[in-house]
């Protein structure tokens, strides 16, 4: 079992055939659950919606969107009606069965909603504000996705949660994708993105075990620091391998696998 | 003005501008504060308590 994490910038160029032809192979010979991400789509249609997006800062750094009702609204409706839609469609077309599902679709990704967070102010000040509709998952429904994968089916999963008074959640791709893995018990996880990989001091790192992972965790730029936790997440679920590569490469898939790219961050050796 | 930390009674200095929700940290114990103003505009320090930076896409 194998699951695939389609990074935003993939989504928003269009798959390229060489990714396709790799995923076709990859689905022949395995099973394979793919995960999307697309925030910065779904920023892209809110400002056309009338609707900009709200950024807040956490005190460690991070960036992140601030989701109200009518926000978590409009990313429901890029996330799933739109980007996994033409996901599933792309694949279609060169013969993958694929089927689109939300972590609404048969409570797929549970979460529980978080009520407050802290934020750094624009007087650069730390304040706690109401936490709108983000969350932190707790289960992700492996019964559902392993009656597709038996019917034959690749599930396709947009990061939107179901939260307990059945709302909907915005929760991170990259940490979806770790949950999915973890509890499907999937052998790897693989990340693509639009970067060679885990890069410190302009030279790629080609290999991590998972104490070396949680060291450099805050230490790398924010967009691969969810990556990063999101492995280190994957690896103590149980995951054998997280490997984070370019998905603008050719057959990037089958290299990665093969370790010729990107990172590999594996469990300690004993 | 300064406030008095509800665990160790250290002395914690609070911006005059503060606002509600605001986090102040006790330099004595280092424990996190949330800022509550009351009806009356009194100070009430409560402990901060959040959850992970966690905030999706």
């Amino acid at each position: 079992m194998i699951t695939v994490k389609v990074g935003g910038d993939m989504v928003k160029k269009g798959l390229d055939p060489s990714f396709l032809l790799d995923l076709k192979e990859l689905a022949e010979r395995d099973r394979v659950v793919i995960v999307h991400g697309g925030g910065d789509i779904v920023t892209e249609i809110a400002e056309k919606l009338g609707k900009p997006q709200v950024f807040v800062k956490s005190p460690s750094g991070i960036t992140s969107r601030y989701t109200d009702r009518e926000t978590v609204e409009i990313y429901t409706m890029v996330m799933s009606g739109m980007i996994n839609s033409k996901l599933v469609a792309e694949l279609r077309r060169v013969g993958l069965n694929a089927v689109g599902l939300s972590g609404i679709d048969g409570a797929l990704i549970r979460a529980r909603r978080k009520k407050r967070i802290i934020i750094v102010d624009e007087r650069g000040r730390r304040r706690i504000i109401d936490g709108g509709f983000t969350g932190r998952i707790v289960e992700v429904n492996v019964h559902l996705l392993e009656l597709l994968i038996e019917g034959g089916y690749i599930p396709v999963v947009s990061p939107i949660a179901i939260g307990e008074e059945n709302e909907f959640l915005n929760v991170d791709s990259d940490r979806a994708a770790a949950n999915v893995a973890a509890q499907l018990k999937a052998e790897k996880i693989i990340f693509l993105t639009d970067v060679e990989g885990l890069m410190l001091e302009g030279r790629l790192v080609k290999k991590l075990d998972l104490s070396e992972a949680e060291s450099l965790l805050g230490k790398v730029g924010a967009g691969m620091d969810k990556k990063l936790l999101a492995s280190v997440e994957a690896i103590k679920g149980g995951v054998r391998e997280a490997l984070i590569t370019s998905g603008f490469i050719d057959k990037p898939l089958t290299k990665a696998i093969k370790h010729r790219v990107g990172t590999v961050i594996t469990a300690d050796q004993p | 003005m300064k406030a008095r930390c509800p665990e160790c009674d250290g002395e914690i200095e609070v911006y005059d501008d503060v606002i509600n929700g605001e986090i102040v940290t006790c330099p004595e114990c280092g424990m996190d504060f949330e800022v509550v103003i009351e009806e009356k505009g009194e100070i009430k320090l409560v402990p901060a308590e959040v959850e992970g930076e966690d905030w999706g896409e």
